[in-house]
């Protein structure tokens, strides 16, 4: 068995089902990131793994034994939460040693697990500190710390960079990823932001309204969402999307219809799911695959307006059905508004999805 | 020109205000250091030569001194219980779904309500019949009905306002349900519990309704003390002044000194 199972998990608050029969499982030493839109049970996913919500059914498995009915101090995880969660009376060391004191380890043992941690975190001069005498950095790093001294099986992250400036979230982001390294430990971690997602996971758990959509590497969600939704939250700026309509059908391709394209165009299939000819059908295209160079294919679009980034440049244009496109092209592009644009693209880079957004 | 004028009937308003709540309280105090015929001149007399002897006459009042103490014994005890009691209460209130929350909360705020004089008359007959007329346990039982209440009022509204995820952090810590109490709680909510707790002691100090009704010889509370003074054939202004002022300066005192506090205790969930 998986070092952290998840078992057709449901969680009802009264009538409201938040987590809707959940099963993923973890291996020992994976990076595992829970990630949707606020409100998709992510967090209350995080939580029945913790122990501090209770199942409404299924089970919950840490390191081979069953968790669903054990107490969350007993489940051997530690949570880092977005608030950090210190106790604002206790001082740093103080804060670090309460689980440990809790559990009556004796007093060296306590002292050279908080001189470790507080080594490895580089705040050995703050142990006497108060949290309120912290930066949200400093605070961060004291969480974590109080996570590590406990020598958890599992760590647990809620959001905890969503309190923190872009700088040094970006900071704490690598700070993270090395600490996973040099602990090899079994992390969960919840996030709202895809960037943080993908630069840390070795699996994404993508969920929407207490569901799983879809389970991979960032690589493999990046390269072949199941859906819709996935093929829009992963990846930045947002993948664009075209209604078209499903022209003919080969073995290996889809040809397909859209009056951006100028007639039909062949795209090779990525799902087995079956589809027939005639059936509208989403074209999903990212940005960073569009360009204005040459390309084996075109999109006929009209400008709209461009925004510079420095190193890169995002046209947006629309299409002669009226939706938008975002471009992200190297360099300082401009366009004129209403200015025609021919966009290229690899039919190979195209994702296709049904009417139900599944992908096909 | 409005503002100034505005300001100066602000400034008029407050000063009337003022003398209204202060007038009373000086009077006592320049009352307790009159002789006895500047205090029955009429018209009143504003200057005068004042002397302790007020003060000396009911220091060597043994009656005086053992009410000062049992108000002491009276108001520390309760409001001891009043805490050790409350604050438990407090925070299974304000951290935990039970059947009845909302009417018990209720019963909080709503025996404030009742005035204490329709009481006066059942609590009289069922200490007399409990055999518990004249003691410490009647006065610190009947003073904790509305003293508890102010502490749980308070110290829930306190507790409330400690960010749930510290306790369960705490819990994931292996803290049990008291240690987060013991540990976290009652540490994070003492600005509040303090507070409640000079609330209980100045109401059970001040206390003179049931003090009168429940006491007659052993027991007497300084306020009924206060009182007694007035029966019989004199009245002895000056006695009963340097009482009043006796018993009002400490807390008073005490109020002044901790008056930022109180005023935060009184806004507590005011404002969210």
């Amino acid at each position: 068995m998986s070092y952290l199972a998840l078992d057709q998990v449901v969680k009802r608050f009264g009538a409201h089902t938040v987590i809707d029969g959940v099963s993923l499982a973890a291996e020992q030493g994976e990076f595992v990131v829970f990630v949707g839109p606020s409100g998709c049970g992510k967090s209350t996913l995080l939580r029945l793994v913790a122990g501090l919500e209770e199942v409404s059914a299924g089970d919950v498995h840490i390191a081979g034994r069953c968790v669903t009915d054990v107490d969350p101090a007993a489940r051997g995880v530690a949570m880092v939460f977005q608030s950090y969660a210190l106790y604002p009376h206790m001082s740093v060391r103080q804060n670090m040693a309460f689980g440990m004191r809790m559990a009556r380890a004796p007093k060296p043992e306590i002292e050279r697990r908080i001189t470790e941690a507080a080594r490895i975190l580089q705040i050995e001069n703050l142990l006497d500190r108060r949290p309120r005498e912290l930066s949200g950095g400093q605070r961060q790093r004291v969480a974590i710390g109080r996570a590590i001294v406990r020598d958890p099986k599992i760590f647990l992250f809620d959001e905890p960079l969503s309190n923190l400036d872009a700088e040094l979230r970006g900071q704490m982001r690598i700070e993270i990823a090395r600490l996973h390294r040099t602990f090899g430990a079994t992390m969960v971690y919840v996030t709202h932001d895809q960037v943080e997602a993908m630069t840390l996971a070795d699996r994404i758990v993508v969920l929407r309204a207490g569901r799983v959509e879809q389970i991979g590497s960032p690589a493999q969600l990046y390269d072949s969402p199941a859906n819709t939704f996935v093929a829009g939250f992963i990846g930045s700026p947002r993948m664009n999307f075209l209604t078209g309509r499903v022209a003919g059908l080969e073995d290996d391709a889809v040809r397909i219809e859209h009056p951006a394209v100028g007639g039909v165009l062949r795209v090779p299939r990525r799902a087995a799911r079956a589809i027939e000819v005639n059936a509208p059908v989403t074209i999903g295209l990212r940005p960073e695959h569009l360009t204005l160079a040459e390309a084996p294919a075109r999109l006929a679009l009209a400008g709209d307006f461009a925004e510079n980034l420095g190193a890169t440049s995002q046209l947006y244009a629309q299409a002669p059905t009226g939706e938008t496109l975002t471009i992200q092209v190297p360099g300082r592009e401009s366009v004129a508004r209403g200015e025609a644009l021919q966009v290229g693209f690899d039919p190979a880079r195209v994702h296709l999805f049904d009417a139900g957004g599944q992908a096909i | 020109m409005r503002r100034p004028l505005g300001r100066g009937l602000h400034g008029l308003g407050l000063l009337l205000t003022l003398v209204f709540a202060l007038f009373p309280f000086y009077w006592m105090v320049s009352s307790s250091f009159k002789a006895q015929a500047d205090l029955l001149a009429s018209p009143p007399v504003w200057l005068f030569r004042p002397t302790l002897d007020h003060y000396a006459a009911i220091w060597a009042d043994q009656k005086v001194t053992t009410a000062v103490v049992n108000s002491l014994v009276v108001a520390s005890l309760t409001t001891l219980l009043a805490v050790v009691l409350g604050t438990p209460a407090a925070y299974a209130l304000a951290r935990f779904e039970f059947r009845g929350k909302a009417d018990l909360w209720f019963w909080f705020i709503s025996n404030r309500m009742i005035s204490p004089i329709v009481l006066a008359l059942p609590v009289y007959l069922l200490a007399r019949q409990a055999g518990l007329l004249d003691t410490y346990l009647v006065l610190v039982l009947i003073y904790l009905t509305f003293t508890l209440p102010i502490v749980v009022w308070i110290c829930t509204d306190q507790f409330r306002a400690i960010p749930p995820d510290l306790e369960q952090a705490a819990r994931l810590d292996g803290a049990r349900q008291f240690d987060v109490f013991w540990r976290i709680y009652l540490p994070l909510g003492a600005p509040g519990i303090a507070v409640s707790a000079i609330f209980s002691f100045i109401f059970s100090w001040n206390e003179l309704l049931y003090a009168l009704v429940l006491t007659r010889r052993d027991v007497q509370t300084a306020p009924v003390v206060a009182t007694s003074f007035m029966s019989g054939y004199e009245l002895p202004w000056g006695k009963i002044m340097a009482t009043g002022t006796l018993i009002v300066l400490p807390v008073t005192i005490f109020a002044l000194l901790v008056s930022r506090h109180m005023i935060r205790g009184l806004t507590m969930g005011a404002t969210k």
